[in-house]
């Protein structure tokens, strides 16, 4: 039976105790925050499998340690890949990663390198210390390359650091109309790229990439949500300069079916929180803080330099001493090289206490919990308009009682638990 | 105060346009106090709620003193003004007028230390002024 948000309390804390396997799944999240792109429950035969144990995690608002807000750089053409003169520098553009910049890292750097050793340089400069531009480095670095990174500020204090770092490739990546044909084939070439990639970093000490079991729960049935153009929306990016509704974005995930792990019904009796309806997947994430060591760690022992600086206009670019510039800016593209086709899609995250013992993500009524080295996640994705959220929207200050009002929703997932404690 | 004066000294003109400029040995001066007070309250409204209201920023947002001059110093001023009209305030860009913008900068200028004079700052002069100088400022004196 279908029971509503009302947990059954006892049998909810029975059902724990028998189970013995941790599991977990999530979808949906997307770097610097979700949408509400739900599971593939459809019509799947269900999966049987023992009831996971799962520590319950403590979400009260005394855990929050931080709040964070960045906008991501949607481009309506999907990434800047372009390569122009400037200043008399070749510049080799690598910005505009919508909510993907985490996920394409890797493969729009060898796209971008590969790009700027046409020009057969022996040192190229990297402007921006993202992870976009830092990967870049290590990438220039690999194919032999003199690198140094020309940036305001380390891989710590931009925008990098405020996204959720799920893999999430084809979040806000571009609005469909507006791609050039070739565009979707090039972004599968960059995820599948970068996925391999990101394999070569599990396992390695501090976990900088790692797979967690994410769960998806609901009150209903769960079902993937297609977003259909909805006929009383005027305009779209054609006419008003930005999106006005979710089917104008791009979507590309069913490219990669083969790799990526697909979400899986639960049978009730398997669902480790008291909720109806699970689906349950396998998420990759990104811990910031041992993934940006061990991209620094080797970006200065294969010699590369850091320099902290600033850029006023494009023409700077040619005062530098190498003369091919990776540019990756990012958002600041939009200001910087005056890309006003540069969108802001704000976003943030809450961060509570790192729960290491609860090693799971769980998402439910658009909110959802990613535990991560460095702390849980939280974002709160209502009103569930699904990539339309923040779409448009500048200004890059956290709202703590977003995030408080998340935690309230999601907590009928503990609530048994912490009763029965 | 003569080190002060020459701590503070805003040059005129980049390096080869000073022998155009024969007034760039003199300090400062190129806003007034007056404009200064109106770009305080611009900035108290516009600026403050993500810089700061001491101009002090945040890990995630810059600070608009000290390190804020070394990264402005090797382009001329017109290029901050111009990055001011363009992006800012972030939440709005490009939604204050050019005179207030001039405001704010010269309410940047004198929270910076950059001295001020009878003449009110015009966009217009700041393709030829500089910041060459990184301020110390008044938040590094030692306390007493």
């Amino acid at each position: 039976m279908a029971y509503d948000d009302r947990p059954e309390r006892g049998w909810r804390r029975r059902a724990i105790l028998r189970s013995s396997l941790g599991a977990a799944a999530m979808m949906g999240l997307q770097a610097c925050a979700a949408t509400a792109k739900t599971s593939r429950a459809g019509r799947a035969p269900l999966v049987s499998s023992k009831r996971a144990a799962l520590a319950p995690m403590r979400i009260t608002p005394d855990q929050i340690v931080d709040v964070k807000c960045c906008l991501r750089p949607l481009r309506a053409a999907g990434p800047n890949l372009g390569v122009e003169k400037a200043g008399g520098a070749l510049v080799v553009h690598n910005y505009g990663h919508g909510g993907s910049g985490w996920s394409l890292s890797w493969g729009s750097a060898d796209i971008a390198v590969g790009n700027a050793m046409s020009a057969l340089p022996d040192a190229v400069a990297v402007v921006g210390c993202g992870i976009v531009g830092l990967t870049t480095a290590i990438v220039a670095l690999r194919a032999g390359l003199k690198v140094t990174v020309y940036a305001r500020d380390p891989i710590e204090r931009t925008r990098t650091f405020r996204a959720s770092g799920s893999f999430t490739p084809d979040s806000r990546i571009a609005l469909a109309a507006q791609t050039d044909p070739s565009f979707a084939d090039q972004w599968e070439r960059m995820t599948r790229f970068s996925w391999k990639a990101f394999r070569t970093l599990l396992g390695v000490p501090g976990n900088p990439v790692e797979f967690i079991d994410s769960y998806q729960l609901s009150d209903r049935p769960i079902e993937r949500r297609v977003w259909l153009p909805d006929p009383m929306v005027t305009g779209s990016f054609a006419t008003k300069g930005q999106p006005q509704q979710n089917s104008e974005f791009a979507r590309y995930s069913d490219r990669i079916r083969d790799i990526v792990p697909q979400a899986q019904p639960l049978i009730q009796e398997d669902i480790p929180f008291p909720v109806a309806y699970a689906t349950r997947t396998s998420q990759m994430h990104f811990n910031f803080t041992s993934y940006a060591h061990i991209l620094m760690s080797e970006f200065f022992a294969r010699g590369g330099q850091y320099v902290s600086r600033t850029f006023h206009s494009p023409a700077e670019m040619g005062t530098l001493k190498e003369k091919v510039v990776i540019h990756c800016t990012g958002y600041a593209a939009r200001d910087l090289w005056q890309d006003k086709t540069v969108i802001p899609v704000r976003g943030q995250t809450g961060w509570l206490v790192p729960q290491p013992e609860a090693k799971y993500a769980v998402r439910y009524h658009n909110v959802s919990l990613l535990s991560k080295t460095d702390g849980v996640v939280v974002m709160n994705t209502n009103p569930d308009i699904g990539d339309m959220l923040g779409v448009g929207e500048s200004l890059e200050l956290p709202r703590r009682s977003d995030i408080e009002a998340g935690l309230t929703l999601i907590a009928p997932v503990f609530a048994s638990r912490e009763r029965d404690a | 105060m003569k080190f002060r004066d020459l701590r503070l000294l805003l040059v005129l003109s980049i390096p080869a346009l000073i022998a155009a400029a024969p007034a760039a040995k003199t300090p400062g001066g190129l806003y007034s106090d007056a404009q200064a007070v109106a770009g305080g309250v611009l900035y108290s409204a516009h600026c403050a709620i993500c810089h700061g209201r001491m101009l002090e920023g945040t890990f995630e947002t810059p600070a608009l003193q000290g390190r804020f001059i070394a990264n402005w110093s090797n382009a001329p001023l017109s290029a901050m003004f111009d990055y001011i009209r363009n992006a800012m305030p972030q939440s709005a860009p490009g939604s204050l007028g050019s005179d207030e913008n001039a405001k704010i900068l010269a309410f940047l200028l004198k929270m910076n230390g950059f001295p001020s004079g009878g003449q009110e700052l015009s966009p217009a002069q700041t393709a030829s002024m500089r910041m060459l100088k990184p301020s110390v400022g008044k938040a590094a004196a030692p306390n007493k």
